[in-house]
Protein backbone atom coordinates (compact mmCIF):
# COMPACT_ATOMS: atom_id res chain seq x y z
CA UNK A 1 0.00 0.00 0.00
CA UNK A 2 1.26 3.41 -0.92
CA UNK A 3 -0.79 5.70 1.27
CA UNK A 4 -3.02 5.02 4.21
CA UNK A 5 -5.03 7.38 6.39
CA UNK A 6 -6.25 5.96 9.67
CA UNK A 7 -8.94 7.74 11.66
CA UNK A 8 -7.76 11.22 10.73
CA UNK A 9 -9.51 14.29 12.10
CA UNK A 10 -8.46 17.85 11.38
CA UNK A 11 -9.80 21.31 12.08
CA UNK A 12 -9.26 24.97 11.28
CA UNK A 13 -9.24 26.68 14.66
CA UNK A 14 -12.72 25.88 15.95
CA UNK A 15 -14.12 24.43 12.71
CA UNK A 16 -13.87 20.65 12.60
CA UNK A 17 -13.33 20.02 8.87
CA UNK A 18 -12.80 16.25 8.68
CA UNK A 19 -13.61 13.49 11.18
CA UNK A 20 -12.28 9.99 11.45
CA UNK A 21 -11.24 9.74 7.82
CA UNK A 22 -9.68 6.46 6.73
CA UNK A 23 -8.67 5.67 3.20
CA UNK A 24 -6.13 3.73 1.20
CA UNK A 25 -4.35 4.29 -2.06
CA UNK A 26 -2.43 1.46 -3.70
CA UNK A 27 0.50 1.82 -6.00
CA UNK A 28 -0.40 2.59 -9.60
CA UNK A 29 -4.07 3.27 -8.87
CA UNK A 30 -6.16 6.27 -9.74
CA UNK A 31 -8.33 6.90 -6.71
CA UNK A 32 -10.92 9.64 -6.57
CA UNK A 33 -12.46 11.48 -3.67
CA UNK A 34 -15.83 12.99 -4.50
CA UNK A 35 -18.30 15.05 -2.52
CA UNK A 36 -20.18 18.32 -2.36
CA UNK A 37 -18.90 21.77 -1.45
CA UNK A 38 -17.35 21.90 1.98
CA UNK A 39 -17.33 18.12 2.40
CA UNK A 40 -13.66 18.16 3.42
CA UNK A 41 -11.98 16.92 0.24
CA UNK A 42 -9.38 19.70 0.04
CA UNK A 43 -8.77 19.43 3.75
CA UNK A 44 -7.98 15.74 3.33
CA UNK A 45 -5.34 16.57 0.71
CA UNK A 46 -3.91 19.35 2.88
CA UNK A 47 -3.46 16.90 5.72
CA UNK A 48 -1.64 14.45 3.43
CA UNK A 49 0.70 17.11 2.00
CA UNK A 50 1.43 18.50 5.46
CA UNK A 51 -0.22 21.91 5.05
CA UNK A 52 -2.56 21.06 7.92
CA UNK A 53 -1.65 19.06 11.02
CA UNK A 54 -4.36 16.58 11.97
CA UNK A 55 -5.50 16.56 15.60
CA UNK A 56 -6.03 12.82 15.55
CA UNK A 57 -5.14 9.83 13.44
CA UNK A 58 -2.25 8.69 11.30
CA UNK A 59 -1.12 9.32 7.76
CA UNK A 60 1.21 6.61 6.51
CA UNK A 61 3.14 6.89 3.27
CA UNK A 62 5.22 3.91 2.17
CA UNK A 63 5.18 2.60 5.71
CA UNK A 64 6.26 5.84 7.37
CA UNK A 65 4.09 8.09 9.50
CA UNK A 66 4.04 11.56 7.95
CA UNK A 67 1.29 13.40 9.81
CA UNK A 68 3.87 15.54 11.57
CA UNK A 69 6.21 16.04 8.64
CA UNK A 70 6.54 19.48 7.07
CA UNK A 71 5.16 20.06 3.57
CA UNK A 72 8.60 20.85 2.14
CA UNK A 73 9.78 17.41 3.28
CA UNK A 74 6.67 15.56 2.16
CA UNK A 75 7.24 16.65 -1.45
CA UNK A 76 10.69 15.14 -1.20
CA UNK A 77 9.20 11.83 -0.10
CA UNK A 78 7.33 11.73 -3.40
CA UNK A 79 3.92 13.29 -2.84
CA UNK A 80 3.09 16.17 -5.14
CA UNK A 81 0.02 18.24 -4.28
CA UNK A 82 -1.55 20.33 -7.05
CA UNK A 83 -3.77 22.46 -4.85
CA UNK A 84 -7.20 23.87 -5.40
CA UNK A 85 -7.43 27.06 -7.40
CA UNK A 86 -4.82 28.37 -9.73
CA UNK A 87 -1.72 28.50 -7.67
CA UNK A 88 0.53 29.38 -10.56
CA UNK A 89 3.29 31.72 -9.43
CA UNK A 90 2.03 34.88 -11.09
CA UNK A 91 5.30 36.77 -11.45
CA UNK A 92 7.32 33.87 -12.85
CA UNK A 93 7.22 32.52 -16.40
CA UNK A 94 5.72 29.19 -17.41
CA UNK A 95 9.21 27.76 -17.73
CA UNK A 96 10.31 29.09 -14.34
CA UNK A 97 7.21 27.61 -12.74
CA UNK A 98 8.12 24.24 -14.25
CA UNK A 99 11.75 24.53 -13.15
CA UNK A 100 10.67 25.19 -9.58
CA UNK A 101 8.49 22.10 -9.80
CA UNK A 102 11.66 20.07 -10.21
CA UNK A 103 13.65 21.91 -7.57
CA UNK A 104 13.14 19.13 -5.01
CA UNK A 105 15.04 16.70 -7.18
CA UNK A 106 18.67 16.75 -6.21
CA UNK A 107 21.22 15.88 -8.85
CA UNK A 108 18.93 16.46 -11.83
CA UNK A 109 21.23 17.62 -14.64
CA UNK A 110 20.44 20.71 -16.68
CA UNK A 111 20.14 18.56 -19.79
CA UNK A 112 17.65 16.18 -18.17
CA UNK A 113 15.69 19.11 -16.79
CA UNK A 114 15.40 20.58 -20.27
CA UNK A 115 14.37 17.23 -21.68
CA UNK A 116 11.63 16.84 -19.09
CA UNK A 117 10.36 20.35 -19.62
CA UNK A 118 10.20 19.65 -23.35
CA UNK A 119 8.24 16.53 -22.53
CA UNK A 120 5.73 18.58 -20.55
CA UNK A 121 5.40 20.86 -23.57
CA UNK A 122 4.47 17.79 -25.63
CA UNK A 123 1.91 16.76 -23.03
CA UNK A 124 0.52 20.30 -22.84
CA UNK A 125 1.22 22.07 -26.14
CA UNK A 126 -0.22 25.39 -24.87
CA UNK A 127 2.52 25.56 -22.27
CA UNK A 128 5.22 25.14 -24.89
CA UNK A 129 3.81 28.00 -26.88
CA UNK A 130 3.60 30.19 -23.77
CA UNK A 131 6.88 29.13 -22.17
CA UNK A 132 8.07 32.70 -21.64
CA UNK A 133 4.73 34.16 -20.59
CA UNK A 134 4.26 35.23 -16.98
CA UNK A 135 1.96 33.06 -14.90
CA UNK A 136 -0.73 35.67 -14.37
CA UNK A 137 -1.22 36.18 -18.11
CA UNK A 138 -2.39 32.58 -18.66
CA UNK A 139 -6.05 31.65 -19.02
CA UNK A 140 -7.73 29.55 -16.34
CA UNK A 141 -7.32 26.36 -18.32
CA UNK A 142 -3.68 27.08 -19.10
CA UNK A 143 -2.99 27.81 -15.42
CA UNK A 144 -4.64 24.52 -14.51
CA UNK A 145 -2.40 22.69 -16.98
CA UNK A 146 0.66 24.48 -15.70
CA UNK A 147 -0.29 23.49 -12.16
CA UNK A 148 -0.48 19.82 -13.16
CA UNK A 149 2.67 19.92 -15.29
CA UNK A 150 4.54 21.62 -12.44
CA UNK A 151 3.29 18.96 -10.04
CA UNK A 152 4.63 16.28 -12.39
CA UNK A 153 8.03 17.93 -12.62
CA UNK A 154 8.69 16.70 -9.08
CA UNK A 155 8.41 13.15 -10.55
CA UNK A 156 6.12 12.18 -7.68
CA UNK A 157 5.26 8.65 -6.69
CA UNK A 158 1.80 10.00 -5.93
CA UNK A 159 0.15 12.98 -7.56
CA UNK A 160 -2.75 14.62 -5.73
CA UNK A 161 -4.93 16.89 -7.83
CA UNK A 162 -7.60 19.09 -6.31
CA UNK A 163 -10.46 19.74 -8.72
CA UNK A 164 -8.50 19.98 -11.94
CA UNK A 165 -11.77 20.41 -13.85
CA UNK A 166 -12.93 23.43 -11.86
CA UNK A 167 -13.89 26.34 -14.07
CA UNK A 168 -12.81 24.62 -17.26
CA UNK A 169 -14.80 24.19 -20.44
CA UNK A 170 -16.03 20.60 -21.01
CA UNK A 171 -13.62 20.06 -23.89
CA UNK A 172 -10.67 21.05 -21.68
CA UNK A 173 -11.98 18.89 -18.85
CA UNK A 174 -11.83 16.00 -21.28
CA UNK A 175 -8.29 16.93 -22.19
CA UNK A 176 -7.21 17.13 -18.54
CA UNK A 177 -8.87 13.80 -17.90
CA UNK A 178 -7.10 12.10 -20.77
CA UNK A 179 -3.81 13.61 -19.72
CA UNK A 180 -4.32 12.35 -16.17
CA UNK A 181 -4.82 8.81 -17.43
CA UNK A 182 -1.83 9.11 -19.73
CA UNK A 183 0.35 10.38 -16.89
CA UNK A 184 -0.67 7.51 -14.67
CA UNK A 185 0.17 4.98 -17.38
CA UNK A 186 3.30 6.60 -18.76
CA UNK A 187 5.04 7.49 -15.50
CA UNK A 188 3.44 4.80 -13.38
CA UNK A 189 2.28 7.63 -11.13
CA UNK A 190 -0.33 6.89 -8.51
CA UNK A 191 -3.08 9.50 -8.61
CA UNK A 192 -5.39 10.76 -5.88
CA UNK A 193 -7.98 12.90 -7.55
CA UNK A 194 -10.40 15.23 -5.79
CA UNK A 195 -13.41 16.21 -7.84
CA UNK A 196 -16.88 17.66 -7.57
CA UNK A 197 -17.41 16.49 -11.11
CA UNK A 198 -18.17 12.94 -9.98
CA UNK A 199 -19.00 11.37 -13.31
CA UNK A 200 -15.74 12.58 -14.75
CA UNK A 201 -13.72 11.44 -11.76
CA UNK A 202 -15.35 8.01 -11.60
CA UNK A 203 -14.97 7.47 -15.32
CA UNK A 204 -11.19 7.58 -15.15
CA UNK A 205 -10.47 6.18 -11.70
CA UNK A 206 -10.13 2.63 -10.39
CA UNK A 207 -11.70 3.28 -7.02
CA UNK A 208 -13.48 6.08 -5.26
CA UNK A 209 -14.45 7.49 -1.88
CA UNK A 210 -17.47 9.65 -1.22
CA UNK A 211 -17.22 12.38 1.41
CA UNK A 212 -20.07 14.13 3.18
CA UNK A 213 -19.69 16.77 5.88
CA UNK A 214 -16.21 15.72 6.87
CA UNK A 215 -16.71 11.97 6.82
CA UNK A 216 -16.23 9.21 4.30
CA UNK A 217 -19.65 7.74 3.74
CA UNK A 218 -19.14 5.35 0.84
CA UNK A 219 -16.32 3.67 -0.98
CA UNK A 220 -15.82 1.08 -3.66
CA UNK A 221 -14.61 0.51 -7.16
CA UNK A 222 -15.57 3.28 -9.51
CA UNK A 223 -17.84 0.87 -11.36
CA UNK A 224 -19.72 0.05 -8.18
CA UNK A 225 -20.05 3.70 -7.25
CA UNK A 226 -21.25 4.64 -10.72
CA UNK A 227 -24.04 2.13 -10.47
CA UNK A 228 -24.86 2.85 -6.83
CA UNK A 229 -28.31 4.48 -6.69
CA UNK A 230 -27.38 6.76 -3.78
CA UNK A 231 -24.29 8.06 -5.52
CA UNK A 232 -26.28 8.39 -8.66
CA UNK A 233 -28.96 10.44 -6.98
CA UNK A 234 -26.63 12.71 -5.04
CA UNK A 235 -23.66 13.19 -7.35
CA UNK A 236 -24.59 12.15 -10.86
CA UNK A 237 -27.91 13.95 -10.99
CA UNK A 238 -29.77 10.62 -11.17
CA UNK A 239 -29.11 10.61 -14.89
CA UNK A 240 -27.91 7.09 -15.47
CA UNK A 241 -30.80 5.64 -13.48
CA UNK A 242 -33.24 7.47 -15.67
CA UNK A 243 -31.41 6.22 -18.72
CA UNK A 244 -31.48 2.66 -17.47
CA UNK A 245 -35.10 2.88 -16.41
CA UNK B 1 29.71 79.28 -10.50
CA UNK B 2 27.55 79.34 -13.62
CA UNK B 3 23.86 78.54 -13.46
CA UNK B 4 24.45 75.36 -15.38
CA UNK B 5 27.23 74.28 -13.04
CA UNK B 6 24.98 74.85 -10.03
CA UNK B 7 22.29 72.76 -11.63
CA UNK B 8 24.83 70.07 -12.51
CA UNK B 9 26.18 70.09 -8.97
CA UNK B 10 22.77 69.62 -7.42
CA UNK B 11 21.72 66.97 -9.88
CA UNK B 12 24.93 65.06 -9.17
CA UNK B 13 24.61 65.15 -5.41
CA UNK B 14 20.84 64.61 -5.58
CA UNK B 15 21.24 61.42 -7.59
CA UNK B 16 24.03 60.17 -5.33
CA UNK B 17 22.10 60.69 -2.09
CA UNK B 18 19.04 59.36 -3.89
CA UNK B 19 21.03 56.17 -4.49
CA UNK B 20 21.29 55.69 -0.73
CA UNK B 21 17.54 56.19 -0.34
CA UNK B 22 17.09 53.67 -3.14
CA UNK B 23 19.17 51.04 -1.30
CA UNK B 24 17.10 51.48 1.86
CA UNK B 25 13.90 51.48 -0.16
CA UNK B 26 14.97 48.28 -1.91
CA UNK B 27 15.43 46.62 1.48
CA UNK B 28 11.97 47.75 2.57
CA UNK B 29 10.46 46.59 -0.74
CA UNK B 30 12.00 43.11 -0.61
CA UNK B 31 10.78 42.46 2.92
CA UNK B 32 7.36 43.83 2.05
CA UNK B 33 7.11 41.56 -0.97
CA UNK B 34 8.09 38.43 0.86
CA UNK B 35 6.22 38.98 4.13
CA UNK B 36 3.71 41.79 3.54
CA UNK B 37 5.34 43.53 6.46
CA UNK B 38 6.64 47.07 6.34
CA UNK B 39 9.91 47.19 8.23
CA UNK B 40 9.92 50.51 10.05
CA UNK B 41 13.30 49.72 11.58
CA UNK B 42 15.08 49.92 8.22
CA UNK B 43 16.28 53.48 8.93
CA UNK B 44 17.72 52.50 12.29
CA UNK B 45 19.38 49.46 10.77
CA UNK B 46 21.13 51.96 8.50
CA UNK B 47 22.30 53.84 11.58
CA UNK B 48 23.67 50.61 13.07
CA UNK B 49 25.51 49.93 9.81
CA UNK B 50 27.14 53.35 10.07
CA UNK B 51 28.18 52.70 13.69
CA UNK B 52 29.51 49.26 12.73
CA UNK B 53 31.76 50.90 10.16
CA UNK B 54 32.74 53.55 12.70
CA UNK B 55 33.88 50.94 15.22
CA UNK B 56 35.78 48.81 12.73
CA UNK B 57 37.34 51.67 10.80
CA UNK B 58 37.88 54.46 13.31
CA UNK B 59 38.14 52.67 16.62
CA UNK B 60 39.85 49.45 15.57
CA UNK B 61 41.74 51.10 12.73
CA UNK B 62 41.09 48.37 10.16
CA UNK B 63 41.69 49.17 6.48
CA UNK B 64 38.57 50.32 4.60
CA UNK B 65 37.88 47.20 2.50
CA UNK B 66 38.23 44.90 5.51
CA UNK B 67 36.16 47.16 7.76
CA UNK B 68 33.49 47.40 5.05
CA UNK B 69 33.27 43.65 4.46
CA UNK B 70 33.38 42.83 8.15
CA UNK B 71 30.60 45.32 8.82
CA UNK B 72 28.53 43.61 6.11
CA UNK B 73 29.05 40.23 7.76
CA UNK B 74 28.17 41.59 11.20
CA UNK B 75 25.07 43.32 9.90
CA UNK B 76 24.04 40.19 7.98
CA UNK B 77 24.11 38.26 11.24
CA UNK B 78 22.21 41.11 12.82
CA UNK B 79 19.60 40.81 10.04
CA UNK B 80 19.13 37.14 10.88
CA UNK B 81 18.71 37.96 14.59
CA UNK B 82 16.27 40.73 13.70
CA UNK B 83 13.98 38.40 11.73
CA UNK B 84 14.34 35.65 14.33
CA UNK B 85 13.31 37.81 17.26
CA UNK B 86 11.18 40.57 15.74
CA UNK B 87 9.45 38.98 12.75
CA UNK B 88 9.42 35.21 13.29
CA UNK B 89 7.51 35.04 16.60
CA UNK B 90 4.75 37.19 15.09
CA UNK B 91 4.78 35.74 11.57
CA UNK B 92 1.31 34.21 11.78
CA UNK B 93 -0.29 37.32 13.21
CA UNK B 94 -1.85 40.10 11.19
CA UNK B 95 0.48 42.75 9.81
CA UNK B 96 -0.20 45.28 12.58
CA UNK B 97 1.55 43.53 15.49
CA UNK B 98 4.57 42.92 13.27
CA UNK B 99 4.74 46.53 12.15
CA UNK B 100 4.48 47.73 15.74
CA UNK B 101 7.26 45.31 16.65
CA UNK B 102 9.51 46.80 13.95
CA UNK B 103 8.78 50.32 15.19
CA UNK B 104 9.60 49.22 18.73
CA UNK B 105 12.81 47.56 17.56
CA UNK B 106 13.83 50.79 15.81
CA UNK B 107 13.33 52.81 18.98
CA UNK B 108 15.30 50.22 20.92
CA UNK B 109 18.20 50.40 18.44
CA UNK B 110 18.28 54.20 18.74
CA UNK B 111 18.40 54.07 22.50
CA UNK B 112 20.99 51.33 22.68
CA UNK B 113 23.15 53.38 20.31
CA UNK B 114 22.67 56.40 22.56
CA UNK B 115 23.78 54.44 25.61
CA UNK B 116 26.79 52.94 23.86
CA UNK B 117 28.02 55.88 21.78
CA UNK B 118 26.54 58.87 23.57
CA UNK B 119 25.02 61.85 21.85
CA UNK B 120 28.24 63.22 20.35
CA UNK B 121 28.18 62.85 16.55
CA UNK B 122 30.93 60.56 15.33
CA UNK B 123 33.01 61.20 12.26
CA UNK B 124 33.86 58.52 9.69
CA UNK B 125 36.50 59.14 7.03
CA UNK B 126 35.54 58.89 3.37
CA UNK B 127 36.66 55.91 1.28
CA UNK B 128 39.18 58.02 -0.62
CA UNK B 129 41.15 60.65 1.27
CA UNK B 130 41.80 62.78 -1.83
CA UNK B 131 38.35 64.38 -1.81
CA UNK B 132 37.34 64.88 -5.41
CA UNK B 133 37.83 66.68 -8.70
CA UNK B 134 36.21 69.46 -10.70
CA UNK B 135 34.90 69.17 -14.25
CA UNK B 136 33.15 72.09 -15.96
CA UNK B 137 32.60 73.86 -12.68
CA UNK B 138 30.97 70.84 -11.04
CA UNK B 139 32.79 69.34 -8.06
CA UNK B 140 32.70 65.56 -8.11
CA UNK B 141 33.16 64.38 -4.54
CA UNK B 142 34.72 60.91 -4.63
CA UNK B 143 32.49 59.66 -1.81
CA UNK B 144 29.44 60.53 -3.93
CA UNK B 145 30.98 58.65 -6.84
CA UNK B 146 31.54 55.67 -4.54
CA UNK B 147 27.86 55.86 -3.60
CA UNK B 148 26.80 55.90 -7.25
CA UNK B 149 29.05 52.99 -8.18
CA UNK B 150 28.02 50.84 -5.21
CA UNK B 151 24.31 51.57 -5.72
CA UNK B 152 24.50 50.76 -9.41
CA UNK B 153 26.43 47.56 -8.68
CA UNK B 154 23.89 46.46 -6.06
CA UNK B 155 20.93 47.04 -8.37
CA UNK B 156 22.66 45.07 -11.14
CA UNK B 157 23.36 42.31 -8.63
CA UNK B 158 19.74 42.45 -7.51
CA UNK B 159 18.58 41.91 -11.08
CA UNK B 160 21.03 39.11 -11.88
CA UNK B 161 20.44 37.35 -8.60
CA UNK B 162 16.66 37.42 -8.58
CA UNK B 163 16.09 36.79 -12.26
CA UNK B 164 18.89 34.39 -13.06
CA UNK B 165 19.63 32.19 -10.06
CA UNK B 166 17.65 29.32 -8.66
CA UNK B 167 17.83 30.78 -5.15
CA UNK B 168 16.56 34.12 -6.46
CA UNK B 169 13.60 32.41 -8.11
CA UNK B 170 12.82 30.50 -4.94
CA UNK B 171 12.82 33.79 -3.05
CA UNK B 172 10.46 35.25 -5.66
CA UNK B 173 8.20 32.21 -5.38
CA UNK B 174 8.13 32.66 -1.60
CA UNK B 175 7.17 36.30 -2.01
CA UNK B 176 4.40 35.44 -4.48
CA UNK B 177 2.70 32.50 -2.79
CA UNK B 178 4.06 30.99 0.41
CA UNK B 179 1.74 27.98 0.50
CA UNK B 180 2.55 27.02 -3.08
CA UNK B 181 6.24 27.58 -2.42
CA UNK B 182 6.02 25.09 0.46
CA UNK B 183 4.28 22.55 -1.75
CA UNK B 184 7.14 22.91 -4.23
CA UNK B 185 9.55 22.00 -1.46
CA UNK B 186 10.96 25.48 -0.98
CA UNK B 187 12.01 26.10 2.65
CA UNK B 188 9.91 29.20 3.09
CA UNK B 189 11.18 30.22 6.54
CA UNK B 190 14.76 30.08 5.28
CA UNK B 191 13.90 32.17 2.20
CA UNK B 192 12.33 34.81 4.43
CA UNK B 193 15.39 34.77 6.68
CA UNK B 194 17.59 35.33 3.61
CA UNK B 195 15.38 38.22 2.57
CA UNK B 196 15.80 39.87 5.98
CA UNK B 197 19.55 39.29 5.94
CA UNK B 198 19.89 40.76 2.47
CA UNK B 199 17.64 43.74 3.23
CA UNK B 200 19.54 44.46 6.42
CA UNK B 201 22.80 44.41 4.50
CA UNK B 202 21.36 46.81 1.93
CA UNK B 203 20.32 49.24 4.67
CA UNK B 204 23.66 48.89 6.42
CA UNK B 205 25.59 49.57 3.21
CA UNK B 206 23.46 52.70 2.78
CA UNK B 207 24.53 53.77 6.27
CA UNK B 208 28.18 53.07 5.58
CA UNK B 209 28.04 55.08 2.37
CA UNK B 210 26.56 58.19 3.98
CA UNK B 211 28.53 57.90 7.22
CA UNK B 212 31.40 60.07 5.87
CA UNK B 213 28.93 62.65 4.51
CA UNK B 214 26.68 63.10 7.53
CA UNK B 215 27.92 62.65 11.04
CA UNK B 216 26.98 59.34 12.63
CA UNK B 217 24.38 59.83 15.35
CA UNK B 218 21.81 57.59 16.96
CA UNK B 219 19.05 59.62 15.27
CA UNK B 220 20.45 59.59 11.74
CA UNK B 221 18.26 56.65 10.75
CA UNK B 222 14.94 58.40 11.39
CA UNK B 223 15.17 60.88 8.53
CA UNK B 224 16.87 58.39 6.22
CA UNK B 225 14.21 55.80 6.94
CA UNK B 226 11.34 58.21 6.37
CA UNK B 227 12.80 59.33 3.06
CA UNK B 228 13.21 55.72 2.04
CA UNK B 229 9.51 55.16 2.78
CA UNK B 230 8.67 58.22 0.75
CA UNK B 231 10.76 56.70 -2.05
CA UNK B 232 8.88 53.40 -1.75
CA UNK B 233 5.51 55.09 -1.94
CA UNK B 234 6.43 57.33 -4.85
CA UNK B 235 7.96 54.45 -6.78
CA UNK B 236 5.22 51.96 -5.99
CA UNK B 237 5.39 49.99 -2.75
CA UNK B 238 7.19 46.69 -3.09
CA UNK B 239 8.47 47.35 -6.61
CA UNK B 240 12.20 47.03 -7.27
CA UNK B 241 12.29 49.57 -10.11
CA UNK B 242 10.06 51.79 -8.00
CA UNK B 243 12.59 51.72 -5.15
CA UNK B 244 15.37 52.86 -7.51
CA UNK B 245 13.39 55.54 -9.34
CA UNK B 246 11.63 56.68 -6.16
CA UNK B 247 14.91 56.95 -4.27
CA UNK B 248 16.55 59.02 -6.96
CA UNK B 249 13.46 61.21 -7.33
CA UNK B 250 13.51 61.93 -3.59
CA UNK B 251 17.24 62.69 -3.68
CA UNK B 252 16.82 65.03 -6.65
CA UNK B 253 13.84 66.96 -5.33
CA UNK B 254 15.60 67.42 -2.02
CA UNK B 255 18.79 68.76 -3.61
CA UNK B 256 17.01 70.96 -6.16
CA UNK B 257 14.44 72.26 -3.67
CA UNK B 258 17.18 73.22 -1.24
CA UNK B 259 19.18 74.95 -3.97
CA UNK B 260 16.41 76.81 -5.76
CA UNK B 261 13.62 77.27 -3.24
CA UNK B 262 14.78 77.29 0.36
CA UNK B 263 17.68 75.39 1.94
CA UNK B 264 16.06 75.36 5.39
CA UNK B 265 13.24 73.19 4.04
CA UNK B 266 15.63 70.63 2.52
CA UNK B 267 14.12 67.77 4.50
CA UNK B 268 10.57 68.88 3.75
CA UNK B 269 10.69 68.61 -0.05
CA UNK B 270 10.68 64.81 -0.13
CA UNK B 271 7.50 64.81 1.92
CA UNK B 272 5.98 67.39 -0.38
CA UNK B 273 6.62 65.00 -3.25
CA UNK B 274 5.16 62.21 -1.13
CA UNK B 275 1.99 64.25 -0.51
CA UNK B 276 1.63 64.98 -4.20
CA UNK B 277 1.91 61.27 -4.96
CA UNK B 278 -0.54 60.30 -2.24
CA UNK B 279 -3.07 62.73 -3.68
CA UNK B 280 -2.50 62.16 -7.38
CA UNK B 281 -1.11 58.66 -7.77
CA UNK B 282 -1.23 56.79 -4.44
CA UNK B 283 -0.15 53.53 -6.06
CA UNK B 284 3.16 55.12 -7.06
CA UNK B 285 4.91 55.14 -10.42
CA UNK B 286 5.05 51.38 -10.94
CA UNK B 287 2.28 50.24 -8.63
CA UNK B 288 -1.01 48.84 -9.86
CA UNK B 289 -4.21 50.39 -8.62
CA UNK B 290 -5.57 47.20 -7.19
CA UNK B 291 -2.73 45.01 -6.07
CA UNK B 292 -3.45 41.88 -8.00
CA UNK B 293 -2.46 38.48 -6.81
CA UNK B 294 -3.65 35.84 -9.21
N1 LIG C 1 -8.88 27.95 5.76
C1 LIG C 1 -10.03 27.59 6.38
N2 LIG C 1 -10.39 28.14 7.56
C2 LIG C 1 -11.51 27.77 8.18
N3 LIG C 1 -12.35 26.84 7.72
C3 LIG C 1 -12.07 26.24 6.56
C4 LIG C 1 -10.90 26.58 5.83
N4 LIG C 1 -10.86 25.83 4.71
C5 LIG C 1 -11.96 25.06 4.75
N5 LIG C 1 -12.70 25.29 5.86
C6 LIG C 1 -13.94 24.59 6.24
O1 LIG C 1 -13.67 23.21 6.33
C7 LIG C 1 -14.71 22.45 5.76
C8 LIG C 1 -14.16 21.56 4.66
O2 LIG C 1 -13.64 22.37 3.63
P1 LIG C 1 -12.86 21.82 2.36
O3 LIG C 1 -12.23 22.98 1.69
O4 LIG C 1 -11.98 20.71 2.76
O5 LIG C 1 -14.05 21.28 1.48
P2 LIG C 1 -14.06 20.73 0.00
O6 LIG C 1 -14.67 19.40 0.04
O7 LIG C 1 -12.71 20.83 -0.60
O8 LIG C 1 -15.05 21.75 -0.70
P3 LIG C 1 -15.02 22.39 -2.16
O9 LIG C 1 -15.55 21.35 -3.08
O10 LIG C 1 -15.93 23.55 -2.06
O11 LIG C 1 -13.61 22.76 -2.47
C9 LIG C 1 -15.74 23.46 5.29
O12 LIG C 1 -16.73 23.55 6.29
C10 LIG C 1 -14.99 24.74 5.17
O13 LIG C 1 -15.83 25.83 5.42
MG1 LIG D 1 -11.95 21.91 -2.12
Amino acid sequence: MMLEMKGVSASYDAVQAIRDVSLEVNEGEIVCLIGANGAGKSTTLKVISGLLRPNAGEVIFEGKQIQKTKPEEIVRLGISHVPEGRRVLPGLTVRENLELGASVRKGLSKADLNKEIEHQYELFPDLGRLRNALGWTLSGGQQQMLGIARGLMARPKMLMMDEPSLGLAPIIVKQVLETTKRISKEFGTTVLLVEQNASMALSISNRGYVMETGRITMSGTSKELLSNPQVNEAYLGGRSRKLKG
Amino acid sequence: MSGLAILGQNVFSGIAIGGVYALLALGIALIYRSTNVTNFAQGDITMLGAYALYILLEQLGLPYPIAFLLAIVVMGIFGWLFQRFVYYPLRNRSFLPVIIATIGAGILFQNVALVVFGSIPRKVNPVFASGGFTVGGVYFDLQYIVILVVTAALFVFQYLFFEHTSLGKKMQATAQDKTMAQLLGIPVALMIAFTFIYSTILGAIGGMLVAPIYFVTNRMGSTLGLKAFAACICGGFGDVRGALIGGIAIGLIEALGAAYIAPVYKDAFPFLLLLVFLLVRPQGIFGEKVSEKA
